[in-house]
């Protein structure tokens, strides 16, 4: 081998990621990452990089653009404070179990441990909220790592990895040979489930009068939505979804109960409580799906089925664990089960879907004075786009009020920071989303709380020209917060007013265009003029500041003890 | 109120570094002391053996077996009660692997 045949590691680097079908980077530059940035010049037809405005808006992005495509999202950082900045988005994507891979810059090898400037260690930071975590000191190991990193992110529960490139490995040269990576000993993410198991769970649901299926966010990364909706139509089973799991089952699907949890729908909670068997398929039983563990499926025989074994049991005593793959177990659970006719338990939430229109819809949704409510705007949102945008939300009452108003009609529509609730995820989200699905229509929903903590990715949309529909749901107030001051600590509103800025100034001066909705009869023509185009656009809604999010299970309580309103209680 | 026992966890691994971390960071999330910690290669070439003593509950200890087996570089992980006969472990990884070997 002659020094002519070999290359930098940093191209090795990039031909690693463009033959892994890599075609977007979210990064920023720095001083320990400059070899990768300097190859990079020669890669712009090839490799799209998108710079943000801050390491934390790159990993958001690249969250978004995973989810909205499924493919793994891919950030480039440099070391120090450009790593430890992606940090709260690489735990966001652990919890959510969102595919990304962040390559980092390092110092040297031999300057390792001496506290160069901007050394920090990665490793040791990243390990217990990454799927993998692995230092490159040779160019050599380049190709390995990176075709690893892919491989781990994007199969079995997916996670994020992370990779720490010494800038001695950038800078090296060595050969180039692309090889991808489909087998590591001792890491089996692939499984199939026991055929004994299956039968087992098919008798359970065949003698069951009342299942309720519990559809998490598995069922989407396993690409399993027509297995569900098969089975769900072959035994005449109602489902509901978890937050993450959204859009997996169609809205409009007569199976479908809504939302469970904390806020959820009242059907889909109280089915929950009254079923006999429960098939939860790719969710973890959070605590803000279960409300008071001690009573929670009391009556219910449980069947958890899941990838990751140690979901398996883990919060709620289960009755049969399934160690498998969502579509592969939902598919043949389909073959296995008998034809039913349980129309009368399927028909089981017309009571309670009553209420909820009746206490808590109509009154959000169509009040006839006083401010706009927030989910006025979320339903127009649906209505007018047809419910066929991708929804992402930030975190707060926006998101409760997002998850509930909006309507799917595909999956991978509904993208939001779940378990680690990450305010600021929204806007960075958004472009990644963006443009991981260019072709569809991506519309935020966020708080001025939430959009002030990244607003500063503004300007990666002006500068990308990101088409992103940014709906500032404006109340003033950290709202959720608010929400439980009033509710749980004796209206005691410590620190959630906020004193706000002229957004209508700032999205000018980033060069997006704006409406500023005040009075209800603004609201339908302000959105469907953001609809209208494929342009980046602000609607600033200056909405109810007192306004709740009902229905609620009460922090502790179990998840039929519902609040519909400030005075009265489901019975 | 579960009983706490003294427990043995074993856990067999690829040889990479930050692996020792990664167990210990396990303990202490959740708040157990290791009483005592052996790493040492085993009797299969290329492989890890760590052997952690504690004082636990065996829903805890169950948790921690399970999320060691999720780490990438750990191939198996065990757990008994202390004293109880550990020594088919060895043949069950073996055999993991050849399997693994086998529907590569």
């Amino acid at each position: 081998m002659t020094k002519k045949n070999k290359i930098s590691g940093s191209q090795i680097l990039l031909e690693t990621l463009i033959a892994e079908g890599v075609d977007t980077l979210f990064g920023y530059p720095g001083g320990q990452i400059m070899p990768v940035y300097d190859k990079m010049y020669e890669y712009g037809d090839k490799l799209r990089h998108v710079l943000v405005r801050h390491e934390q808006g790159a990993i958001h992005a690249a969250q978004g653009y995973a989810r909205a495509k499924g493919f793994p999202g891919t950030v480039i950082v440099t070391s120090g404070p450009g790593a430890t900045n992606v940090i709260t988005g690489v735990a966001d994507a652990m919890v959510d179990s969102t595919p990304v891979v962040v390559i980092a810059g390092q110092v040297n090898t031999s300057l390792l441990g001496t506290d160069a400037f901007q050394e920090t260690d990665l490793m040791g930071l990243t390990n217990p909220i990454t799927k993998w975590s692995y230092q490159i000191r040779r160019p050599e190991d380049i190709v390995w790592a990176v075709s690893r990193a892919y491989y781990i992110a994007s199969t079995g529960r997916p996670g994020p990895v992370v990779l720490d490139l010494t800038k001695d490995a950038q800078v090296g040269l060595a050969e180039f040979q692309y090889e991808k990576c489909e087998f590591i000993r001792s890491y089996q993410p692939k499984f199939n489930a026991d055929e004994a198991k299956l039968r087992q769970a098919a008798k359970m649901i065949d003698q069951s009068k009342r299942p309720f299926v519990l559809c998490g966010q598995g069922v989407i990364l396993s690409g399993a939505e027509k297995e569900l909706a098969a089975f769900l139509e072959k035994g005449c089973i109602p489902v509901g979804s978890t937050l993450l799991g959204l859009s997996a089952v169609a809205s409009d699907n007569p199976h479908y109960k809504g939302m469970l949890g904390m806020h959820g729908n009242i059907a889909a909670n109280i089915m929950s409580q009254e079923a006999d068997v429960i098939l939860a398929v790719g969710m973890r039983f959070d605590d803000r799906v279960t409300g008071n563990l001690s009573n929670y499926c009391r009556d219910a025989r449980i069947i958890h089925v899941d990838i990751d074994p140690s979901e398996l049991g883990k919060n709620v005593p289960i009755d049969l664990g399934v160690h498998g793959d969502a579509k592969q177990v939902l598919a043949r659970l389909t073959e296995l089960i008998s034809r039913q006719d349980r129309t009368e338990w399927l028909q089981r939430d017309v009571r309670f879907n009553q209420v909820e229109q009746e206490k808590v819809i109509i009154p959000e949704t169509c009040p006839n004075c006083g401010k706009i409510n927030p989910g006025e705007v979320v339903a127009m949102v649906a209505e007018v786009s047809g419910n066929d945008a991708i929804i992402l939300t930030d975190v707060g009452q926006n998101q409760m009020i997002g998850a509930r108003y909006s309507r799917f009609k595909n999956s991978r529509s509904f993208i939001s920071s779940g378990g680690l609730g990450t305010m600021g995820f929204g806007i960075p989200a958004t472009i990644g989303a963006k443009i991981g699905a260019p072709e569809r229509k991506v519309c935020l929903f966020v708080g001025d709380g939430g959009f002030q903590m990244t607003l500063q990715e503004l300007g990666t949309i002006m500068q990308e020209q990101v088409g992103v529909k940014i709906v500032l749901l404006n109340n003033n107030w950290l709202g959720n917060v608010r929400q439980w001051q009033e509710l749980f600590f004796g209206e005691r509103y410590s620190q959630t007013r906020m004193i706000n800025p002229d957004f209508e100034k700032i999205a000018e001066a980033y060069g997006i265009e704006h409406v500023l909705v005040e009075e209800r009869e603004q609201l339908r023509p302000a959105v469907e003029k953001m609809l209208a185009d494929d342009k980046p656009f602000i609607l600033d809604v200056h909405i109810n500041e007192e306004n709740m999010v009902f229905p609620m299970v009460p922090p502790g309580k179990s998840v039929s003890e519902i609040m519909l309103n400030n005075e009265e209680w489901f019975e | 109120m579960e009983k706490e026992k003294l427990y043995i966890i074993t856990a067999y691994t690829e040889n990479q570094v930050g692996l020792l971390s990664t167990v210990a960071g396990m303990f202490t999330r959740r708040s157990i002391n290791i009483d005592t910690l052996r790493v040492m290669a085993s009797t299969i070439p290329g492989v890890h053996k760590f052997t952690v003593k504690t004082r636990t509950t065996e829903s805890k200890v169950k948790s921690i077996v399970l999320n060691m087996e999720k780490k990438v570089d750990v191939i198996k992980a065990f757990y008994y009660v202390d004293n109880e006969n550990s020594m088919h472990e060895i043949e069950e990884v073996a055999s993991f692997l050849q399997a693994r070997e086998n529907n590569k």
